[in-house]
């Protein structure tokens, strides 16, 4: 009888528990999909630049474990509140306590399970749909990755029921110590506002304390290594929820005694509800700075391992393009980019060797890429050293000297002289002796473009008429020839497995800050409806009360964000030993970030407003 | 002093379509109050006393009839034009109190003046005044939370005065307290009439609490049924009105 009951009063909180549901169902969602990637020990090794990798998902797991264990448990006792009052209402008919305690435990568990299998089958389709996404975008083959990862099934099936069985037994432990009046008045208790000033004190230092020593531990990732990750973790964390739990209300509160701010218009109002949501949002908002860093990391993280293919490739190479023996419709499609600068060389080649004529490299030096003492890093120059003798050779020999200094990185690498002829001597040789060199005469371009990342889809046609050239050279296969393109090729293929994996879990944490976010604001919206009602009464007009929305939810919003990018940006230092510049293009991640947050932003409100505002003021 | 603070002219408030089975709250009221009058309104449930005072305090909208406070029809505004008259000529007490429980007492009382945007400067004082007429200068700082419900009721009365509006709307403001704290409610309130000109409009249930009014109008089935005045003590004005509310228990008798 019982149980019929509390089926039927379920189906009355239908949409409570559609929030409910939902929210249990993106967590479980996120963490099988987090663990497809962590489990698949083959995938990882096979395709990332991080050395240890492995170790880098296992801290992973634990950092999302601890959230999604606050997080369900924040959630299950939504659960509780919700039902309290009728379980009430039960007893005083003369249901026995043991009865409405078993009740809450089955209705908790059962409200698990149900998330459990959606959230599994939701999160099976979200790994399959959103890596064959990037894939695609990303050109990369992720052979190994598996949508249907059994071991990660098994993990978080195994992780979800425990959890769930332990917020079963919490809840029914909470029910059965309330007394039946506690349980009927529910309703109506009030939030107390604790602040004492020590403690509040306490609190800011320590998690000033704590996250200062988290972020010297990424920035000298390189020296600490596996040690600077664990003790990140450590600190940032408890650092995090501390400046939520201390820092956050101490603000408000400094925020509310300025009393030319406090007593215009309605902001006491506006204050006063961000005070109060402060202290049962603490957690939610550390929950959500610490996904947001732990998104828009990965997926700044990956965009800048994007990013770093195009620097590292640019770093050895100052030519973009390299056309032996042009044809017309390579000519026409050099023609096609934005050529910032071309030079053109004559050479011979007959069955032993290759010869440059030295008075074409002279008049119109190739540039080539040196390092300078100094300097940030590599820089394009013209080749300082002049040659004065008649001949070269790249490799010495045949009683010919050496080429000097970068004249011979111009000629291998620049030129990429060495793939193109296979097994042919490379020379250079002055007018005359070139004269004497019996051999068909020809002619190579080297190009620079404005930007060689807007014009792949050309080089890439470029690349294989030359290869095709070079095969006929070498007769044999060419797998890769020098230049550029080549490298660039290259190093996306080492690049993209890692960048695949840092914008696959960069949407999975951002997808569950959403949903961690949402669930909190609209579960607890049902207590507001009874102010802005009250408002309404003593004459607050509704463009004022919007406004007072508008403004409490963006300051919500806007502190984890504030604290997420902070920790991100710097977070971003702990690549800085494997990418060359972690910090280009990140306005890129930031953007999309901002934007996304800020539709969600608005979403939120609308919602909200429909829940609390009254109908007709 | 004899000016008119409040005039309602003939209102009817119909509930339902006109295709639908229509039901008449309010049947061609009329009554009117002059500035600085304390007026109860009594009448058995469904009477029509809630709507009434809905229609008056421009919550609700009158099918038809006119509702005039000082000087101004409402019946004629727009929402928006309605918010800003509540909250500069009107102040409420309810029953249940309706403090903002996540403001402090001093700013539960200071809302209605930084909402018409009075400076900051003269928010305090004014503050300070009218907790001083209703005795609660101590707990200005405690939150709503922590006070006892005469307590409560009293900031409730505060806020409605702050502000110093043209007609104060009480509806059953003793309805949640005991009966020590109603009655020194009660007496605050006669206080504020009578040494601060306050206009009072009383809705309630309880006979000892309406005996503190001037005037009592008695509504039944969506009309004014008996009108009666205070002509001697208090204790005779209670007699009076037991009377009456006896005739409605059993109107064959009346």
């Amino acid at each position: 009888m019982l149980l019929k009951l509390s089926l039927s009063s379920m189906r009355k909180l239908a949409k409570d528990y559609m929030v409910l549901l939902f929210g249990l169902t993106i967590s479980i969602a996120i963490f099988y999909m987090f663990e497809t990637l962590a489990q698949n020990k083959a995938f990882l090794e096979a395709n990332s630049l991080i050395s240890s990798i492995i170790f880098v998902f296992h801290v992973g797991t634990f950092i999302l474990g601890i959230i999604t264990v606050f997080y369900i448990f924040y959630a299950t006792s939504f659960l509780l509140s919700l039902r309290q009052k009728e379980l009430g209402m039960y007893m005083t008919l003369g249901a026995k306590k043991h009865k409405i305690t078993q009740l809450m435990f089955m209705e908790t568990f059962f409200v698990g399970l149900t998330a459990l299998i959606i959230g599994i089958v939701v999160g099976v389709g979200l790994s399959y749909g959103i890596a064959e996404l990037l894939m695609w975008q990303l050109d990369f083959q992720g052979g190994g990755f598996q949508p249907l990862y059994p071991s990660s099934l098994v993990t978080t099936i195994l992780f979800y029921i425990a959890l769930f069985f332990l917020t079963s037994i919490v809840n029914a432990w909470r029910i059965g110590r309330k007394s039946v009046l506690d349980l009927l008045h529910s309703g109506q208790q009030q939030d107390q506002v604790k602040t004492s000033g020590l403690r509040t004190f306490l609190g800011v230092v320590l998690s000033v304390i704590l996250i200062a020593v988290g972020y010297y531990a990424m920035v000298n990732i390189a020296e600490l290594m596996e040690f600077g990750i664990i003790l990140a973790t450590v600190t940032i964390i408890p650092g995090t929820y501390l400046i939520f739990i201390s820092l956050l209300p101490y603000l408000v509160k400094k925020l509310k005694q300025n009393r030319n701010l406090n007593e215009k218009g309605i902001n006491s109002f506006t204050l006063g509800q961000l005070r109060f949501r402060m202290l049962n949002l603490m957690m939610v908002l550390g929950t959500v700075a610490m996904l947001i860093a732990l998104g828009l990391g990965a997926m700044t993280a990956g965009t800048s391992f994007y990013h770093n293919i195009g620097i590292q490739s640019s770093m050895f190479h100052a030519n973009d393009v390299i056309l032996y023996e042009p044809n017309n419709s390579e000519k026409e499609m050099l023609a096609s980019m934005e050529v910032t600068k071309q030079q053109e060389y004559r050479y011979k080649v007959t069955s032993e060797g290759v010869y440059f004529l030295k008075t074409d490299l002279e008049s119109d030096p190739p540039e080539v890429m040196t390092f300078e003492e100094g300097s940030e890093g590599f820089s394009p120059t013209t080749p300082n050293a002049t040659l004065s003798e008649e001949e070269y050779t790249l490799y010495g020999g045949e009683g010919m000297p050496e080429l000097p200094g970068n004249w011979w990185t111009a000629i291998s690498t620049e030129l990429g002289a060495g793939t193109m002829f296979g097994n042919r001597s490379l020379f250079v040789y002055g007018a005359s002796n070139y004269q004497e060199v019996n051999g068909e005469e020809h002619q190579v371009i080297l190009a620079q473009v404005d930007d060689f990342t807007a014009h792949l889809t050309q080089l890439e046609l470029l690349n294989a008429s030359q290869k095709t050239l070079a095969e006929k050279y070498t007769g044999n296969q060419v797998e890769q020839l020098g230049g550029k393109y080549s490298n660039y090729v290259a190093l996306k293929g080492f690049a993209s497995g890692t960048i695949f994996m840092g914008i696959f879990l960069g949407i999975a944490f951002l997808m569950m800050m959403a949903s961690v976010l949402m669930f909190k604001l609209l579960s607890s919206a049902g207590a507001d409806v009874d102010r802005y009602s009250m408002l309404r009464k003593i004459g607050v007009r509704k463009t004022l009360l919007v406004k007072s929305i508008y403004r409490e939810l963006f300051l919500l919003f806007l502190f984890p964000a504030i604290v997420g990018i902070v920790h991100v940006v710097i977070g971003m230092q702990m690549f800085s030993f494997i990418i060359i510049e972690p910090y280009t293009k990140i306005w890129i991640p930031l953007t999309l970030f901002f934007v996304i947050y800020g539709i969600y932003y608005f979403i939120t409100v609308q919602m909200y407003k429909r829940i609390v505002l009254p109908k007709q003021v | 002093m004899n000016q008119s603070v409040l005039d309602v002219h003939q209102l009817n408030k119909i509930y339902g379509k006109k295709s639908e089975k229509q039901f008449h709250a309010l049947n061609g009221v009329s009554f009117a109050m002059t500035e600085g009058e304390f007026v109860g309104v009594m009448g058995p449930s469904g009477a029509g006393k809630t709507t009434l005072l809905n229609v008056i305090s421009t919550l609700d909208t009158a099918t038809n009839g006119s509702v005039k406070i000082a000087g101004t029809d409402i019946t004629t505004m727009k929402q928006g034009q309605l918010a800003d008259f509540r909250s500069s000529q009107l102040g409420f007490i309810f029953q249940d109190f309706n403090l903002l429980e996540n403001l402090t007492v001093y700013e539960n009382i200071a809302l209605p003046l930084s909402l018409q945007g009075v400076s900051v400067r003269k928010i305090k004082p004014a503050v300070e005044s009218v907790v001083a007429k209703l005795g609660i200068e101590s707990i200005l700082n405690k939150y709503p939370v922590t006070i006892s419900g005469g307590q409560k009721q009293r900031v409730a009365a505060a806020r409605a005065l702050v502000h110093e509006p043209a007609l104060i709307l009480a509806d059953e403001p003793t309805g949640a307290l005991d009966s020590k704290n109603a009655r020194s409610l009660m007496e605050t309130m006669v206080h504020l009439n009578e040494n601060h000109t306050t206009s009072i409009m009383l809705v309630t249930h309880d006979p000892l609490s309406a005996s503190y009014c001037e005037r009592i109008l008695f509504i039944q089935d969506g009309k004014l049924y008996k009108e009666i005045h205070r002509n001697g003590t208090r204790g005779e004005f209670h007699q009076d009105i037991l009377d009456v509310l006896a005739q409605f228990a059993s109107p064959d008798l009346g």
